[in-house]
């Protein structure tokens, strides 16, 4: 009955750019790290005194660092590290975002409220103080990285399916199912959980990308990965000290990071585009 | 009346959104003084034709053909740009508009009083405290109380009803030549409903200007409009003085429209049955937990219905009318078990009752086709009782028997929700509801988002199930003419209490409590 | 009214102070429980268990936790902070955890309040002159160039920064910090780098959210309302629009601001600031937990009161909120 005046977006029909440069980046970063996991152009360990600080020719095409290690091949390699505990930490704190938030969403109660207090206030936190404070009581390493910053970003993801549970567990078609007779589980997994998958998935994104960051962010400081093995946050805090006499040295983990991060926040834009010019038509 | 010139004056307008057109050749003509109803089911263009009068159109839109003439000045023609700055000399001062929300209209962070005001400062040089009593006396003029305290009000603290009171104030206290009022009363309750129409018919006759009312409502042009124009996918179907138009209606769609409008008339006779009851209320109190948030919380509960006693038996519909926020609802969910907080009893004959929503887009499960929509009922019945279990075929089978009854077929079977029109959602909502059979379906407004003429063939079906199946309905609405069209029985609610029940026919010729006398006087 | 705003206020400080002290308590007892002896790690494995025993008994290592925490708040609220396990003073005295923050905290601050200026400074109006340019080309443009900023680690940006604007351009020198006791305005203008790449990736956040914001509120019915009236583009946008976009804003701000104190911890580390920042980070290498205790609750406390503050604000300039 309303005429609403609503701006349509301008670009429906037209390519969806975010959607396939996003797709591109976010393929080759992978592949690229993927086969770092196997093989890599050169030793990523082997020091040679007489390639040192090579600017980026063909045959290094990110050129060498200060021991003469090919850094294109460290930077294969550390991608491979940053996106497997990226991978891992939003694995852990999905599955428990998923598991907690749809449990407490939908039946409420006083565990919810105390749980969401707790969740309040370690959400207002910047995630990457608590992940000191984690890695501070775990030590360091990649297995302890991956499980503070998996606690850490947990509670982000509670919140987001939480409210999403708490907004359908009143809408009509529950109601219906309820009265139907339908069970408890199936209710929150087959029938509620389908319909949050789009907005989980942009949170995944989202997460994905603040577990990059903060991963790399750590390794830098020290007290994430640490050499040797590779991590881009690592090779970043090394690269720093030649940055006059290798400025490639830095360059090549920096924007690999953004290359990744980029990627993914263009692909997940992208969907998000595609995803409302369906519902639009 | 004896200087009755034209004031709007649109000839052959044709307006395109980005892909689709909107109106397309429509001419009208007000004159001044004069009520001109823009009457048609959503989509027809009503609220298209007068955004563009008024110059509010997005900025993709685009006029392709004719012109729009306002007291003799071309406001806007094919071909060329909208003259934004001549639109604002016009906009507010000669030519205002209310809207069918209140509540979103207005600005939520800005004072009502200041929000008046704006229009005085953007077409008067008056001084302040000059701006700030015309404000006031306007407020008093629309029938609004203590105008000096409501000037620092903001728009959240007033009243669905105050809201719209404010947005007429804003609206006329320039005078303009001509007030569009875009469904101006359709998120109101009906006694505030009908205020609304007074105040507007009185602004009418006192201040002499034009008025276009836009409303999907054939009843309410009716009882306010001079003229009517019917319009339907963008065109104009017909137009004529009221009378003429509801009398003697030339065009099928307007007889159509007028046909589905539910009246006092029924195609047969209202069954009274002396079958057994499938459910049995008595004494019920249905209480709502009040939240209090202070330092320690206290629960205050709030009775929202007492003392409901009645009955519904096999296979006949039992009506129930009241104004939103009467206990209408909560005594549903108290009698489907929602609500657990009641004192009272409620027995049921048999278990399982189910129930019918009034959105059909939300009551239906997004993420699932209509096959698994349809199962789903199914499934969870052989759960909790052997004689449902079947095999896939069988299951499949009831669901395409029911998908024909329900007037659909096989070929709906995968598409999802977001594929259906509402018609058609509706009627899925009502094929899952009686799929396992029950012997009680509650309707909560099951037509009321839906156009007239969808109305009528979603109330035929319901009517058509039951004697198909043997069900019976209680009906909830807030029209009371909808009411009349689907029951046996009716039952009056207000304040959480039910005053009167009886008869269909008992009510509606002779009506013993005033209140009821009131809602059969306003429709 | 007033009465109300009153008790509100009330109830906020307790729920501050209450805040507070859980976090206190917190940061105290998870230190207690972490596995690897203190002592040890003073004194290294060679000491005599006498030597071991006595400076147990000093750092009252002995006492039940119960105990030492009410000694270490209680110390901590008559401006005692406790003394470090590793940085000492004099040969025989361990340095006071307050001497080693105090002058540190300035850079730190000082960093976040450059920033956060920035921020503001920038963001808003970068928002609103996105909102108004309908021009297509220069959308695209400014959409990936913001995307691109979000995309870059602070510490990343930090590097590219000093690359850039001090060893290309030669604006700053590198590592040459000039401490604000000797040159306040030296110091500040070596902060203005630093601030730079804590800040662009929060410009470009913030007014992605502000035009989201603005495109959110200008579909909204009552720019209808105020278009039918009458009124200018210019004067919808910054009588109606911008009003009511900035009320998520501010929360989205304050979030920020939490961010940047954790944000600039990094950054102190890329351009060599003497910040908390950077002495957390080497306190927690080192294990020296009284100083990192300090830190965390520190840190807390400012995220907090800004919270505190953020919302009194919003408060304050939304009305919808005040009714409840």
């Amino acid at each position: 009955m309303t005429n609403k005046t609503n701006e349509k977006k301008v670009h429906s029909g037209s390519v969806n750019w975010y959607l396939w440069i996003g797709l591109f980046m976010t393929v080759t970063a992978v592949c690229m790290a993927v086969l770092g996991m196997f093989w890599t152009p050169y030793s990523t360990t082997a020091m040679s005194a007489a390639e040192r600080f090579h600017a980026p020719t063909w045959r290094h095409l990110f050129g060498t660092d200060n021991f003469g290690r090919d850094i294109f091949s460290r930077v294969m390699h550390g991608a491979g590290t940053t996106i497997v505990v990226s991978a891992f930490v939003v694995l852990i704190s999905g599955s428990l975002g998923i598991l907690i938030g749809a449990t407490t969403g939908y039946f409420g109660g006083i565990l919810d409220e105390a749980l969401m207090r707790i969740v309040d206030a370690i959400n207002g936190f910047p995630s990457i103080l608590l992940a000191l404070v984690m890695i501070s009581l775990l030590g360091s390493g990649r297995h302890n990285l991956i499980l503070s910053l998996g606690i850490v970003f947990t509670p982000s993801f509670i919140r987001i399916v939480r409210s999403e549970f708490i907004r359908l567990r009143d809408a009509d078609y529950i109601r219906r199912a309820r009265l139907m007779g339908v069970g408890r589980a199936r209710i929150l997994f087959v029938h509620i959980l389908p319909n949050i998958f789009s907005t989980f998935w942009v949170s995944v994104m989202i997460g994905f990308n603040n577990a990059i960051l903060a991963e790399s962010g750590m390794s830098y400081l020290g007290i994430g990965v640490l050499p040797p093995d590779a991590s881009l946050g690592n090779m970043l805090s090394d690269a720093q000290g030649y940055l006059t006499r290798a400025p490639w040295y830095a360059l090549s983990p920096g924007l690999t990071i953004v290359w990744i991060v980029l990627g993914f926040a263009l692909l997940s834009e992208g969907i998000r585009r595609s995803g409302e010019e369906v519902s639009h038509e | 009346m004896s200087d009755r010139t034209t004031l709007v004056q649109i000839e052959d307008l044709t307006v395109k959104f980005p892909g689709n057109p909107a109106i397309s050749h429509v001419n009208l003509t007000v004159e001044r003084g004069e009520i001109l109803g823009i009457v048609g089911e959503s989509g027809s263009g009503k609220s298209v034709t007068a955004l563009t009068l008024m110059g509010l159109l997005a900025d993709d839109a685009q006029i392709c053909s004719g012109q729009i003439l306002f007291d003799g000045q071309v406001m806007a023609q094919a071909g060329r740009a909208q003259d934004k700055a001549l639109y604002r000399r016009y906009q507010g001062a000669r030519m205002s508009m209310i809207f069918q929300e209140p509540m979103t209209s207005l600005n939520p962070t800005g004072k009502v009083g200041a929000q008046v005001e704006e229009m005085l400062l953007l077409h008067t040089d008056l001084p302040k405290e000059e701006r700030r009593r015309k404000v006031c006396e306007r407020f008093a003029a629309v029938g609004l109380k203590s105008p000096e305290i409501l000037y620092g009000c903001y728009p959240h603290q007033l009243s669905g009803g105050m809201r719209q009171r404010v947005m007429i104030a804003m609206a006329t206290i320039l005078h303009p030549d001509l007030l569009v009022a875009d469904e101006p009363t359709t998120a109101l309750d009906v006694t505030i409903q009908n205020q609304v129409i007074a105040l507007l018919k009185e602004i009418n006759e006192r201040e002499k200007n034009a008025m276009i009312f836009i409303t999907h409502d054939l009843n309410l042009a009716r009882r306010i409009c001079d003229r009517i124009l019917v319009m339907q996918n963008g065109q104009v179907v017909e137009s004529g003085r009221t009378e003429a138009i509801f009398e003697h209606p030339q065009e099928a769609y307007t007889k159509r429209l007028i046909a589905a409008v539910p009246k006092r008339k029924r195609g047969e006779e209202a069954v009274v049955t002396q079958q057994p009851p499938v459910v049995e209320v008595a004494h019920l109190n249905v209480f709502y937990p009040k939240q209090k948030t202070g330092f320690f919380k206290k629960n205050e509960k709030q009775l929202v219905v007492s003392d409901a006693n009645f009955v519904i038996r096999q296979g006949e519909t039992l009506g129930l009318v009241g104004e939103s926020g009467c206990g209408k609802s909560s005594l549903s969910k108290a009698i489907l078990g929602m609500n657990r907080d009641i004192t009272g009893e409620v027995r049921h004959a048999s278990v399982r009752p189910q129930m019918i929503f009034q959105d059909p887009y939300s009551s239906l499960n997004p993420a699932k086709t209509v096959e698994w929509l349809l199962t789903e009922p199914l499934r969870a019945a052989a759960a909790r009782d052997d004689a449902w279990k079947m095999t896939a075929d069988k299951r499949r089978e009831l669901v395409c028997e029911m998908l024909r009854k329900i007037g659909m077929d096989e070929s709906y079977l995968h598409r999802k929700p977001s594929q259906l029109s509402g018609g058609q959602r509706q009627r899925i909502s009502i094929g899952q509801a009686l799929i396992t059979r029950p012997a009680l379906v509650i309707a909560d407004e099951p037509v009321s988002a839906l156009d007239v003429t969808l109305q009528a063939q979603v109330m035929d079906l319901m009517k058509k199930l039951q004697r198909e199946m043997g069900v019976a309905y209680l009906f909830i609405s807030h029209d009371i003419n909808v009411v009349y069209r689907m029951s046996d029985r009716i039952m009056v609610m207000k304040d959480g209490r039910i005053i009167e029940q009886g008869e269909t026919k008992q009510i509606f010729e002779a009506p013993q409590e005033a209140y009821t006398k009131l809602l059969l006087a306003e429709s | 009214m007033a009465y109300q705003s009153i008790r509100l206020f009330g109830k906020k400080i307790i729920t501050l102070i209450m805040t507070l002290f859980l976090v206190s308590v917190a940061a105290f007892l998870a230190f207690q429980i972490i596995p690897g002896d203190v002592v040890t790690a003073i004194l290294g494995t060679e000491a005599t268990p006498e030597r071991e025993e006595q400076l147990r008994e000093e750092l009252g290592l002995n006492d039940p936790p119960l105990v030492r925490y009410t000694h270490w708040i209680g110390g901590v609220l008559k401006g005692d902070f406790g003394r470090s396990y590793r940085y000492s003073k004099s040969m025989n005295e361990m340095m006071p955890v307050a001497e080693l923050i105090g002058d540190k905290l300035p850079v730190t601050l000082w960093l976040a309040v450059l920033s956060v200026l920035l921020i503001i400074v920038v963001s808003i109006p970068l928002g609103v002159f996105w909102v108004r340019s309908k021009n297509r080309i220069l959308d695209a443009v400014l959409n990936v160039l913001t995307q691109t900023t979000m995309a870059v680690p602070s510490f990343f940006l930090g590097i590219l920064v000093t690359y850039f604007f001090g060893m290309v351009l030669k604006w700053f020198t590198p590592g040459g910090y000039v401490s604000y006791r000797d040159d306040f305005a030296g110091f500040l203008r070596y902060l203005i780098f630093p601030a730079i790449s804590v800040a662009l990736p929060k410009i470009a956040m913030t007014a992605r959210f502000l035009r989201n914001s603005m495109l959110t509120e200008q579909s909204q019915d009552y720019v209808r309302t105020a278009r039918s009236k009458g009124c200018s583009s210019r004067r919808i946008m910054y009588g109606h629009v911008l009003r009511n976009a900035l009320m998520p804003v501010i929360t989205f701000l304050g979030m920020i601001i939490a961010e940047i104190v954790a944000g600039s911890i990094v950054v102190e580390q890329v351009f060599g600031l003497p910040g908390v920042g950077r002495l957390l980070i080497s306190s927690i290498s080192n294990r020296d937990f009284p100083v990192v205790e300090i830190l965390i609750l520190y840190i807390t406390a400012v995220v907090i009161i800004v919270y505190f503050w953020v919302d009194m604000l919003y408060r304050v300039i939304n009305p919808q909120i005040s009714k409840q």
